[in-house]
């Protein structure tokens, strides 16, 4: 029998319906249970330490990717940007540099564990941060809506049965990019809060008991319905109270678990004070810890840089690189860099020229990084001209679901086409 | 007309009378539930939309004092780059003081105002038109634009777009105080299209350029913190804008805007999702739309005929929205008689709607969105926190001689609609039974009534 599905089980009785209360297994998860060991027969998801990990990292409100990975010697690119221009990149090729706040990336370059793949876009870009986010984390094409995410689809397609902490996002919201049939995965952003606090009540151990009891799937009314809902194409689409139910379940099945992990797991490195680098901290502390994650999810806001970009736009990239730093460093001290791939994106890149705000309006493709101890370094695409523009934004040559195709084929190993509809061309960054 | 049919005397109970001023306000305790009821639908409906002034009741905040842009530059002249510093941290931990009462004033007009259906529109107007001081960093203009919303919640969405162009808070928030003419700022005027009339997809990226030379020149009083047309910064060439040609500015623009049948379409949809329920059927929106034009998009009037309806009171409806963290903590605090808690930003915070702070131009996305494993929790937890207000009298909301069963129905009435669902009711009954002794049993009940995924809904 599937590992995971013993444990969920047994946690499920122990844990969810307590030692203190005899209550039985209901009825509804009893089934469940039988038809989840069914599924894992056909689960694709490895568990245990060695399996590999992802970490998404949004760069929120569309980063300048030609400030980031910079064509210094283009005539075109100094033209176009005659105050924000980046001079004084730290030089990765004869025409191509790094932002000069990038100086961890810039090392891990040398190392050999960062690839750059330029120019990533998608056909008929759209300038809406919503609706281009939405593109991103759908992996739709730019005239097709989809409600569904693409780490979603692989949850739905390869993680059938697997705990609810197989996807982890960092912050109190959900990503679109995790919505899935049968939603999986959790968020939180304070694991000390990650967790029912009875001791506010008089009789704690009572409250707490009863709690559980309460948050539990209803054994009786709803029993054919939520049994539906597991395997029923409509799953995810179900009433929002069922929504609200799983997701009461799906937290007080992992907060023991977080919890525990983040009691016990310290950081090996000092991080700097960002938000960001806190989120990176947690991962990697949960990373460290065996949380059976595949998928850690966090962002970093700000980079809807309008007006006055040139020193926001500086401390945002600065943040980035001193968070990535600590992060890369840390699982290097536990021996798990080898383990995770890390990987960046942003809704889109900004207009070549900048505007008379001292900043850049929404763009069009750009470069994304990807980095870890098992990633082949290197620039990947090739370098978008400045001079062949569509509307004045640099056009795509790399479509953004050849990385989540590599990623899913190469690295997490799973079948591609029934997560992205179709095959892409993977690149060979891992 | 018939899908807007009205809800038939014989089923307005006082289950639907909670559902409206939950939906329609703030929701409130089971002796404004029953006031409410005993009004008829009409009378509830033309009670909670007839707003007169309540201004008297709540003295402006202190963000209410515009600051002297100018008055405080000269004040730098000639400081030390130290002096300058200082300066600037003092000023910015006042906004931040000035912010915290703001919020602080907001939430308690939506606590206490007579006329709670105005600052719920309010609060969907802020969602709708949404502008952070994150970005804007003065209190002042935040104020300001609340006033302009609430000025406008419940009448005319033509009037109210033209003040909101104007308004210093979004004219910085979106970057156009900075577009002039020959360098148009798209930011404004894309999202005027996208976010506040049409919806993406109705419009192009020509009618972008053109509404945003429109839109050039609109500027900001440093002493007054008013708007101000600068002529010079306004690009008055010929600009072509959804197939006419013209020297058009930015009021024309707005015209030409909300006379697309679409403009009434898009809000009616957004008005229903935030009102009623989240997937309206396109014949509905229709209707709403007609509705909405028919009543020369007179935005109270449209509500009026929403909360009429049979349509919102639904089984599928009631009881199926996700509150949002605004509302929740408000219904809270009426539902149990109690102020809002001094730690309300912080809460707010925490579970991911900070009022006037939403996290982008698109406002809050509402619903599910809402719930997250960690939000979830929170919610519970927090629920822990209010309950032990010193200040909530337990014995007021239900008397300790109750027996269980009493105890049971009255809390399950005040605290879900008058719906409390029935495995729910007899769990809560034996829990009543079992600690019959207990103290502090009846505040343990509700916070274990709050800490289920059930309350989590209206």
């Amino acid at each position: 029998m599937n590992k995971t599905l013993h444990t969920r089980r047994r946690f499920l009785r122990t844990s969810i319906l307590g030692g203190a209360v005899a209550w039985s297994v209901p009825a509804f998860l009893e089934r469940t249970f039988f038809s989840l060991d069914a599924m894992a027969a056909d689960s694709l998801v490895p568990t245990g330490k060695d399996a590999p990990i992802v970490v998404v990292l949004q760069l929120a409100g569309g980063n300048d990717g030609l400030n980031t990975l910079v064509p210094f010697a283009d005539d075109a690119y100094l033209k176009a940007r005659p105050t924000l221009a980046i001079r004084n990149p730290l030089k990765i090729s004869d025409s191509l540099g790094l932002h000069p706040r990038l100086t961890g990336l810039r090392g891990l370059y040398d190392d050999g564990q960062l690839g750059i793949v330029q120019g990533v876009g998608y056909p008929n870009p759209n300038r809406s941060h919503f609706r281009s986010t939405e593109i991103w984390q759908t992996a739709s094409d730019a005239k097709t809506t989809e409600s569904r995410g693409w780490i979603g689809r692989y949850f739905d397609s390869c993680c059938q049965g697997a705990d609810p902490c197989v996807g982890v996002s960092i912050g109190s919201q959900t990503p679109q990019a995790f919505a899935a049939a049968e939603p999986k995965g959790i968020s939180f952003s304070k694991p000390e809060q990650f967790r029912f606090a009875s001791e506010t009540t008089s009789d704690p151990a009572a409250a707490e008991a009863f709690f559980r009891n309460t948050n539990e799937p209803a054994s009786d009314s709803n029993d054919g319905g939520s049994i539906g809902m597991l395997q029923g194409p409509s799953g995810g689409d179900g009433d929002s109270l069922d929504f609200l139910r799983r997701t009461a379940l799906d937290a007080q099945m992992s907060s023991d678990k977080v919890l525990e992990i983040t009691r016990k797991s310290q950081s090996q490195v000092p991080y700097p004070s960002s938000n960001l680098a806190t989120s990176l901290n947690l991962i990697a502390r949960l990373i460290g810890g065996g949380l059976p994650t595949r998928v850690y999810y966090v962002g970093q806001g700000g980079f809807d840089t309008h007006s006055n970009q040139a020193g926001s736009h500086e401390r945002l990239l600065g943040e980035l690189d001193s968070a990535i730093g600590a992060f890369t460093a840390d699982l290097k001290a536990q021996g798990n860099f080898d383990r995770v791939v890390l990987m960046t994106f942003s809704e889109f890149g900004r207009r070549v020229a900048e505007n008379g705000s001292g900043g850049t309006d929404h763009g069009a493709a750009a470069p994304l990084f990807v980095l870890g101890g098992a990633v082949k370094p290197g620039l990947y695409g090739t370098t978008p001209s400045l001079t062949d523009l569509k509307n004045g934004d640099v056009q795509h040559n790399v479509d953004f679901r050849s990385v989540y195709a590599t990623v899913l084929a190469n690295w997490l190993k799973v079948p591609v086409e029934p997560i992205l509809h179709r095959s892409f061309p993977t690149l060979d960054f891992v | 007309m018939s899908v807007l049919e009205p809800l038939q005397n014989s089923e307005w109970t006082p289950a639907a009378a909670a559902h409206l001023l939950s939906r329609a306000g703030f929701g409130g305790s089971p002796r404004e539930v029953e006031a409410l009821h005993g009004r008829g639908l009409d009378g509830a409906v033309d009670s909670l939309l007839s707003a007169p002034d309540d201004a008297d009741i709540f003295p402006p905040p202190d963000a209410s004092i515009p600051q002297d842009l100018l008055a405080l530059r000269k004040g730098m002249e000639g400081k030390s780059a130290e002096e300058k510093r200082a300066a600037q941290m003092a000023l910015r931990k006042e906004t931040q003081q000035k912010m915290a009462g703001l919020r602080m004033w907001w939430l308690d007009r939506m606590r206490w105002s007579p006329f709670p259906a105005r600052e719920k529109a309010v609060l969907f107007w802020h969602g709708h038109w949404a502008t952070s001081a994150e970005k804007v960093r003065d209190a002042f203009p935040m104020w300001q634009q609340n006033e302009t919303l609430r000025a406008h919640a419940l009448g005319r969405f033509e009037p109210l777009a033209k003040e909101i162009s104007r308004d210093p808070a979004m004219m910085r928030y979106l970057d156009l105080v900075q577009s002039k003419s020959g360098k148009p700022n798209e930011n404004f005027a894309r999202e005027l299209m996208e976010l506040f009339t049409l919806g993406e997809g109705h419009y192009s990226e020509d009618d972008v350029q053109g509404g945003a030379r429109a839109f050039t020149g609109y500027r900001i009083n440093p002493q007054t913190q008013q708007f101000l047309f600068a002529a010079r910064q306004h690009d008055g060439g010929s600009k072509s804008f959804f197939g006419f040609e013209g020297n058009f500015g930015g009021d024309d623009i707005i015209g030409f805007l909300v006379a697309d049948p679409q403009c009434a379409r898009f809000l009616s949809r957004k008005l229903w999702v935030f009102y009623g329920s989240e997937n309206p059927s396109p014949e509905l929106v229709e209707a709403l739309a007609e509705t909405y034009r028919r009543e020369n998009m007179d935005t109270g009037r449209l509500l009026g005929a929403m909360f009429r309806s049979r349509e919102f009171y639904r089984p599928d409806v009631r009881g199926r929205q996700i509150k949002g963290p605004v509302q929740w903590l408000v219904q809270a605090c009426k539902e149990l008689d109690l102020p809002i808690p001094a730690d309300a930003s912080g809460i707010l915070r925490q579970l991911g709607q900070i009022p006037f702070a939403p996290p982008n131009v698109k406002g809050w996305d509402g619903g599910r969105s809402w719930i997250s494993s960690a939000t979830l929790l929170l919610r519970y937890n927090i629920a822990g926190r209010i309950v032990n207000d010193r200040r909530l009298d337990a014995d007021a909301i239900i008397p300790s001689s109750a027996s269980p069963a009493t105890a049971c129905d009255a809390l399950g009435n005040r605290l879900f609609q008058f719906s409390m669902n029935e495995r729910l009711r007899k769990s809560f009954l034996t829990f009543l039974e079992e600690h019959p002794a207990e103290k502090n049993i009846r505040r343990d009940v509700i916070h274990l009534m709050m800490s289920t995924p059930d309350y989590q809904l209206t």
